[in-house]
């Protein structure tokens, strides 16, 4: 272990590495920062540029731009509402809230802190628990993926709070729109209407853009435009308290992501959201958490951030990618005849030890870099929106374009931005359709994959107890909260029986 | 309203310019007579960066461009599980700038969806090599060869893993089913990384893959090669061991090719010229140095001989997938 750590930091630090590691984790937050590039679109476009680069020094760029990218994400979040990927869609919500109380340079600081305490924490877990880790992750077959993304869906309930119909429609909405294109498991084409754009779906990148760039742009337009906020330098810095009320979150952030992460399947997104679910539901201070809590910011962004690091458990460890991003850095490892799989770590230690302590580096210049800018980015919210909003029309039809070279997605954009639009003005949240969207094609894979396994009987799902585990505690979350609701309103009725129970 | 469309408009505009200037400017070749190799090349991927087309592409696009005097750009045009980027070779009709790094795809696409293409619109130039599958078992399964998960189809379940529901595999199994009048009880994933997880993790109980995407799980041990569905054994060493599937009595042999195709309706001379380059290509060690770290075997095949193999492969597939349909 030392002497493997030995190697990976001879590597990450002779001067050329550290160069190119830079150049990924600053490249990572601005194409993290710009609405629609997103980690896995970086990666891909920036790869072919790479391939004249060591194998090894390609390798860190690379990774650099993926958790860069988590950093960057978060910005544009936090400051104009519209997240740079579908990881920090959750930090629309409370980091939003606080930049608009004028505490927008607090919850940049408390997100880079909170991203760079979970991958200190989940990369020492990497190096330390690969081995075991992957050998775990095993264990999850079809029954318990599916277990885990019904949990996923059932923490709507927790986040929807008071407008739990609202957000029970917009989840139903991702769910439908996530059903466009061939079947999962099947041949057949859903609601293509013979159109070959629609066979892989519309596009979940090109809605996020739409719903969240172009509906924020249209809504602001309609409105006539945010305020600037017009924050002293002082008031932009985090205080002890935030500081202080984060690090629970933090840490329980970076748990729940870790282990989702090392999932394959499961990911950032899904653990953000879960994260943000159980500090509303659990945290202390859950009252405040959707009104611009510390919280809210704190949780998500080192879960995602954790994902993100032990998304590469099973990549280095087994060969089996651990998220989108990193199925495409295994097919960058190929183009550089780097055969991964089981035996990566033994074949190849500079790489991975290299790779791995390259991580510590990354993440450290980000800290760096991010801290003193949070006042500085925070600035952005000082320029009037009609400024701001062409820039961010054009920045948004770029990432949409680049995903796959077509103008079709240019189109999609278009329809979501109008979408988003009235989502806005009528008031129905756009977190639940977004997780919806995720976990909707994750849910069909694997309730098909379950199905053919339990041969069409899913009671296959209490078989193992992993996934027992999880399919109940997806049930308790579904019923749980409104049948507490339903008893404490009772309760309540009882005492002042003036009062009629409202069911 | 006007004042949002004054600001969609710029917006608007500098997308679209930014889809010219990806589209534009590389048709060249031949109007009237004389044929010129064009200097600005396409080389369409429908699939995204980083995936088996795509490595097959960059190092198709790399190779042609030490043979000839051309550019080859590789763009990886995505959506429709590739039918969108065969989409566009199509609409490329007669471009001789234009080329496809092609697979299987190329022919279950028309079969099974409703897309304007079909093989016979494009011209194929030059198939690369084949990429046949491995049967595979986690190491601590008892089976042993081929016949041995036949058998035990045929006494009770056998669960197998499947990547993508019409892809190369499901067709190879039905093969396998119709010779031997077994079912296998088979779960569609959607990579060959899925798969191995899942047979390592016990979920299924025999899958099969390309080799290269197995050769890591073979050498470590993790996982165990029954057959190779080829007609020869493999030369590269770790495969070298591992009887074909015919030497065992399962007379099934089903690849993935590799290739790359050109629009239809180039003039001969184009077609001749990349049937050149592409066998100029196939002399070098680039070549050599693809097929081999992809371990494929390399049956080449070059233009109207590509074709024939194409309308073979083609009634296979149809075959199978028309069954699959009227279910």
């Amino acid at each position: 272990m030392l002497e493997n750590l030995q190697i990976g930091i001879e590597t990450a630090i002779t001067p050329h590495n550290l160069l190119w590691c830079f150049a990924g984790v600053l490249l990572g937050t601005i194409i993290g920062m710009l609405p629609g590039l997103g980690s896995a679109t970086g990666v891909a476009i920036l790869l072919p540029l790479t391939l004249g680069m060591e194998p090894v020094t390609a390798l860190i760029m690379l990774a650099g731009i993926y958790y860069g990218s988590q950093y960057g994400a978060s910005i544009s979040s936090i400051l104009i509402s519209t997240p740079g990927d579908s990881s920090s869609v959750v930090l629309t919500l409370d980091g939003y809230q606080m930049a608009r109380n004028g505490r927008a340079g607090a919850a940049l600081a408390i997100s880079a802190i909170s991203s760079f305490v979970a991958a200190v924490v989940s990369l020492i877990g990497l190096m330390a628990l690969a081995a075991p880790v992957a050998d775990f992750a095993l264990r999850f077959g079809p029954p318990e993926n599916l277990a885990i993304i019904l949990l996923g869906l059932a923490t709507i309930v927790s986040f929807a709070g008071e407008n739990m119909l609202r957000g029970i429609i917009m989840a139903a909405a991702g769910l439908l729109i996530s059903m466009v294109g061939v079947a999962s498991g099947f041949a057949t084409a859903r609601f293509t209407f013979g159109s070959v754009n629609l066979l892989s779906g519309l596009g979940f990148i090109a809605i996020l853009i739409g719903v969240f760039a172009i509906g924020e742009v249209l809504h602001q337009i309609h409105r006539g435009g945010e305020k600037p906020i017009k924050a002293t330098f002082r008031d932009l810095l985090i205080t002890k308290s935030e500081l202080r009320r984060s690090v629970a979150p933090a840490l329980r952030g970076t748990g729940l992501g870790f282990g989702l992460g090392t999932l394959p399947g499961a990911g950032a997104t899904l653990a953000s959201f879960m994260s943000y679910g159980v500090e509303r539901s659990f945290g202390k201070f859950k009252k405040q958490v959707g009104k611009g809590a510390v919280e809210g910011v704190a949780a998500p962004e080192a879960s995602n951030n954790a994902a993100a690091n032990a998304s590469f458990i099973p990549t280095l460890a087994l060969g089996i990618p651990g998220s989108g991003t990193t199925a495409i850095l295994l097919g960058a490892f190929v183009i550089f005849g780097i055969q991964p799989g089981p035996l990566l770590f033994e074949q190849q230690p500079e790489l991975v030890w290299g790779l791995l302590v390259s991580f510590f580096v990354g993440n450290l210049i980000l800290l760096v870099l991010n801290l003193p800018l949070a006042p500085v980015f925070a600035q952005i919210l000082r320029v009037p929106y009609s400024y701001l909003y062409p820039i961010i029309l054009l920045m948004s039809l770029v990432g949409a374009f680049a995903i796959g070279n077509t103008s079709f997605a240019l189109w999609v954009v278009f329809g979501a931005g109008i979408l988003g639009y009235f989502m806005k003005r009528f008031d129905f949240p756009a977190a639940p359709m977004v997780l919806g969207l995720v976990l909707g094609p994750l849910l069909e894979k694997y309730l098909v994959q379950t199905s053919a396994l339990g041969q069409g009987n899913l009671l296959i799902l209490f078989h193992g107890p992993i996934s027992a585990t999880f399919t109940i505690a997806a049930i308790v979350a579904f019923v749980g909260p409104p049948v507490a609701g339903l008893i404490r309103r009772r309760v309540r009725a009882g005492k002042e029986i003036r009062e009629t129970a409202k069911v | 309203m006007n004042r949002r469309t004054k600001f969609l408009l710029p917006a608007a505009t500098a997308a679209a310019a930014l889809t010219l200037t990806a589209c534009g400017g590389t048709s060249s070749g031949s109007k009237d007579g004389a044929f010129t190799a064009p200097n600005d090349v396409r080389m369409i991927v429908p699939f995204a960066a980083g995936g088996g087309s795509d490595i097959a592409g960059r190092a198709i696009s790399k190779g042609l461009e030490k043979v000839t005097k051309s550019t080859v750009t590789v763009e990886n045009i995505t959506g429709g599980d590739g039918a969108v980027g065969y989409s566009e070779l199509l609409a490329s009709k007669g471009d001789p700038g234009v080329l496809l790094a092609s697979e299987t795809a190329l022919m279950t696409l028309p079969i099974v969806q409703d897309v304007a293409f079909d093989y016979e619109d494009f011209t194929p130039i030059m198939k690369l090599g084949s990429d046949y599958n491995v049967v595979m078992v986690d190491a601590d399964s008892p089976h042993k060869t081929c016949p041995d998960v036949i058998e035990a189809a045929k006494q009770g379940e056998v669960t197998t893993g499947i990547s993508g529901a019409t892809g190369p595999e499901f067709v190879a199994w039905s093969l396998i089913e119709e010779q031997s009048n077994v079912k296998f009880e088979s779960v569609v994933f959607e990579s060959g990384a899925e798969i191995a997880t899942a047979l390592l993790g016990g979920h299924i109980d025999v899958a099969m893959t390309n080799p290269g995407e197995a050769l890591g799980y073979f050498e470590s041990g993790d996982l165990k090669p029954l057959c190779v569905l080829a007609p020869e054994r493999y030369d590269y060493k770790p495969l070298a061991d591992v009887p074909t599937g015919v030497e065992q009595g399962v007379d099934v042999t089903f690849a993935q090719w590799r290739g790359f195709i050109a629009p239809g309706g180039i003039s001969a001379e184009a077609k001749q010229h990349w049937i050149d380059a592409a066998k100029e290509y196939a002399k070098t060690d680039a070549y050599t140095k693809y097929i081999e770290s992809n371990l494929l075997q390399p049956d080449v095949a070059y233009g109207d001989e590509f074709k024939a193999f194409l309308d073979d492969y083609n009634k296979d597939l149809k075959r199978i997938l028309d069954k699959k349909n009227d279910k």
